[in-house]
């Protein structure tokens, strides 16, 4: 899937017009610099809800796309550690009234341990049963979460008193969402490139690609594929922190529910698998699309977005595997061989 | 002086069928040994219970003076013995250098290191011209010779070489041959299961015939090929017409 | 000790129902290798169409089976040529993300023709069947007949019949079964097509007892997987005792248990499956081992 030539781009010593694994680009710094520049421009306020998701979005797809692209370990269960991560954020909020600001490292840190769980849980599994597992795995987090209502609130679920200030994170200008949120995926992105340079990212493209070959190579897989899921739950679990602190309310169906696992999958395969830009490409091109449709069709056309969405996720798996970042690839002239 | 790996009656049984049984052998450091037999003889399984692979049922492994009969297939690459894959298995995901970084990984930590490592050992087996191959272009010959690149890049003390020959073609042999030859003297030793044998007599030091899971003769190659023992496993009993 | 019969008797006849919705997943991952994540919108689709059918010509719903059962088949064999043997010879995700993305559409086009609304057909049999103190609706029962005669007569197709051996011979070896001239690709298509027709049939046994609505496929497709994979990935007479397994061990906890923690345990028994039993009670050796370097 992944589409770079990557055995040259340690050589050239400018900075790339183009992505480049494990380094920045030209076309990225441009990226980033838009985004800030949509956050500055103070859009109307529905705009900025469709702003700040999509960043959202495009920070939960990278952090899945470290287990599901890099170490191929294919998950349709991380919405159980999204849930994860915003009940325990709140929770403690809540209950015990500790901010937010460190809750969400508490969420995340708990999230990893739940991934670390089900990687060990998984060792021996893969294919289709390694990603029945987590569907599995996810429904039983759901279940635990709507059953144990006097932690979680069952099916009403917990709400977040909207009392805005720092301490508490709750914001009532949705530029300052925009901010969290672009930050949050600004800083996976850093964390998803930092991991493309290393020995340990490398160690889990290998272990995705063979893992007898992985093994002889002095690699352990297990542990390999257990970090791996650990980082990627644990990302998740504080974009679930995050999420919980702009919605201000938790839902054990929504939060934990299959079709949230479904989308964060979704975003990487359709901008492309294995590759630190694609899962942005993704979001970029499918949150805003699915946002737009939901509030201006509202419930005339509900599931429309949806519709197109699947549509274009079957049409690029079957015709276009590498995704949105194949494409950009291509754009890079100078690197096309004949 | 002691050997450099030594197999002290190494058994393997799988259910009923004993694969290897009370297996006794030494390897000397600088040695390029040669290990032999017909199909089923229990080669590939010995293979495997040193790479850690498998487990032995009976018997203990020591390499370098200490235990690995335990050992992972990790544990073993972690110490210094690299190995190739009979089939090979290639990162498919991965370019041609990157799949030879990831041993040479531990070696090198950092990517730099790492990437400076497997261009030389690339260039070594002559693969230079096939850096920006992608996988799936590599004839079998090329994939055989990454196996080895790749086994050679984290620069072992030892390497376990499973038929690098099969699919080759003649010109191919004859360079890969001369090229493994050459290994000792750059302070590597060798374990050499093979097929092709007429590369591997020409370039062993010493030769070891496995049998049903039993070594049935030991010792320099041109001794062993008329060896009644020999012979009668490879091509069965002599008939005595007289 | 009546209350457990009757519990253990519903949980057998339910369960078969089950088996029976699961038959066409398990015979498309023998033969195919592949896993079809929209089975259950495959249900969906099918029970719509049986509901269509009572509300337009007023017919109990088993009529329905004529014109559903042919449909699927001819549905499944579209689905096929279209989406999945294209993703065939890519690695094993491209099957996995294309059969995920065509169920999330199926939902959402049954979404916006459908709505959200739970739709269902009146029970079919006014009475109950009465054996001793014990109750059964005669809808479950007839799900249970059909089940096994249905059981029995995939057997003896893969057994006896032409189609069924060339079937075990591509499960076997597919590319030596090409070369003894076996057309694979047809094979396939013939046991997607009819896998899907399966479902067909379950969909019309199923509408007489369940509401139909568009992600009522999710709730089946998952007790479809632990069922599958319980009775051994690709095996039929698994697949019958992985469903009455399900359905005793959701009968039994629903009521003994609460029944919210009944589902739960359900995804649990699912997972010690997973880790304990991967190929499943019956299943065959190295099935866990598919889409290993995929």
């Amino acid at each position: 899937m992944a589409s770079f030539d990557r055995a040259s781009s340690a050589r050239s010593p400018l900075i790339p017009l183009f992505p480049q694994w494990g380094r920045v680009s030209i076309f990225e710094l441009a990226l980033i610099l838009t985004c800030i520049a949509l956050v500055v421009v103070r859009l109307p306020t529905s705009f900025q809800d469709v702003l700040l998701l999509t960043y959202m979005f495009a920070g939960l797809a990278l952090a899945w796309n470290i287990a599901g692209g890099y170490a191929g370990l294919i998950s349709f269960g991380h919405a159980a550690f999204f849930g994860v991560g915003a009940y325990t954020s709140t929770i403690l909020y809540l209950n015990l009234g500790l901010t937010p600001w460190i809750g969400l490292w508490v969420g995340g840190l708990l999230a990893a341990v739940f991934g670390a769980v089900l990687a060990l849980v998984c060792a021996r599994l893969r294919g289709p049963f390694f990603i029945l597992s987590t569907l599995a795995f996810a429904e039983v987090v759901r279940l635990g979460a709507l059953n144990w209502v006097s932690l979680t609130g069952g099916p009403e679920g917990l709400s977040i008193p909207p009392v805005s200030g720092y301490a508490n994170m709750v914001f009532t200008s949705k530029a300052i969402y925009a901010w969290i949120m672009l930050s949050y995926a600004v800083a996976i992105y850093a964390v998803t490139k930092a991991l493309e340079a290393s020995r340990f990212g490398y160690y889990l493209c290998a272990i995705r690609d063979d893992e007898d070959a992985a093994a002889a190579a002095g690699v352990n897989p297990l542990i390999g594929r257990t970090a791996a899921m650990a980082l990627s739950a644990g990302l998740t679990g504080i974009g679930g922190s995050l999420f919980a602190q702009y919605f201000l309310y938790l839902d054990p169906t929504f939060l934990i529910s299959p079709e949230l696992s479904f989308q964060f999958a979704l975003l990487p395969a359709v901008g492309g698998l294995g590759t630190a830009i694609g899962p942005v490409l993704g979001s970029l091109l499918i949150t805003p699309l699915s946002e737009l449709l939901r509030s201006h069709l509202g419930n005339a056309a509900a599931g429309l977005h949806l519709v197109i969405y699947s549509a274009g996720l079957i049409v690029v798996m079957l015709y276009f595997p590498g995704g949105l970042a194949a494409a950009i690839a291509k754009l890079d002239w100078r690197r096309r061989r004949s | 002086m002691t050997p450099l790996l030594e197999i002290r009656n190494v058994s393997c049984r799988f259910g009923a069928l004993l694969a290897v049984n009370k297996v006794s052998l030494q390897v000397a450091k600088g040695e390029l040994l040669g290990l032999m037999g017909p199909n089923g003889a229990g080669k590939s399984t010995l293979f495997n219970l040193i790479a850690g692979v498998l487990p032995p049922t009976a018997g203990e492994i020591v390499f370098d003076g200490k235990s690995i009969t335990d050992c992972k297939p990790y544990d073993v690459a972690r110490i210094g013995i690299g190995r190739t894959f009979q089939i090979p298995k290639p990162y498919r995901q991965l370019s041609i250098v990157e799949n030879v970084m990831l041993t040479a990984f531990l070696r090198e930590k950092t990517t730099a290191g790492a990437r400076r490592i497997a261009e030389e050992t690339l260039a070594d087996v002559g693969l230079a011209d096939y850096m920006g191959t992608p996988i799936n272009a590599l004839t079998v010959g090329l994939l055989k010779r990454l196996e080895v690149a790749r086994a050679l890049a984290m620069r072992p003390k030892l390497v376990l070489f499973d038929e690098i020959m099969a699919g080759l073609t003649p010109t191919e042999v004859g360079s890969m041959t001369k090229f493994v030859a050459g290994l000792p003297a750059r302070g590597i030793t060798v374990v050499w299961v093979e097929h092709v044998l007429y590369a591997i007599m020409k370039t062993a030091t010493r030769m070891v015939v496995l049998n049903r899971g039993e070594v049935i003769a030991e010792g320099a190659p041109a001794m062993l090929a008329r060896a009644p023992a020999v012979v009668k496993a490879y091509l069965g009993e002599e008939m005595d017409f007289a | 000790m009546t209350a457990f019969s009757q519990l253990l008797i519903s949980g057998i006849l339910i369960g078969s129902i089950y088996a029976l919705m699961s038959i066409g997943l398990t015979l498309v991952f023998g033969v195919l290798r592949v896993v079809n994540f929209a089975h259950g919108e495959f249900l969906m689709l099918a029970m719509y169409g049986a509901w269509g059918i009572t509300q337009v010509l007023g017919l109990n719903p088993y009529w329905g089976l004529i014109a559903i059962v042919p449909a699927m088949f001819l549905f499944g064999a579209i689905v096929h040529r279209l989406i999945v043997q294209p993703a065939l010879d890519k690695p094993h995700l491209v099957v996995v993300f294309a059969t995920m993305g065509l169920s999330i559409f199926m939902q959402n086009v049954a979404l916006m023709a459908m709505s959200a609304d739970l739709r269902d057909v009146p029970p079919v049999f006014a009475q109950s069947v009465i054996i001793g103190p014990l109750y059964f609706k005669a809808e479950l029962l007839l799900g249970f007949v059909v089940t096994l005669v249905c059981t029995v007569a995939l057997q003896w197709i893969i057994r006896k019949t032409y189609l069924g051996k060339a079937i075990r011979a591509t499960v076997q070896d597919g590319e030596a079964a090409m070369l003894m001239g076996i057309p694979v690709p047809h094979i396939f298509l013939i046991t997607f097509a009819g896998g899907s027709a399966l479902v067909g049939l379950a969909a019309c046994i199923m509408l007489p007892l369940f509401s139909v609505f568009p992600t009522v496929g999710l709730n089946f497709v998952l007790i479809a997987f632990v069922i599958v994979v319980l009775g051994g990935m690709g095996s039929i007479e698994g697949a019958l005792l992985g469903g009455i397994c399900v359905g005793v061990v959701q009968s039994l906890s629903g009521y003994y248990i609460a029944p919210a923690f009944g589902q739960m345990f359900f995804f649990i028994l699912f997972l010690l499956v997973m880790i304990f039993r991967p190929n499943g009670l019956l299943g065959q050796k190295g099935a866990a081992n598919i889409g290993m370097n995929s």
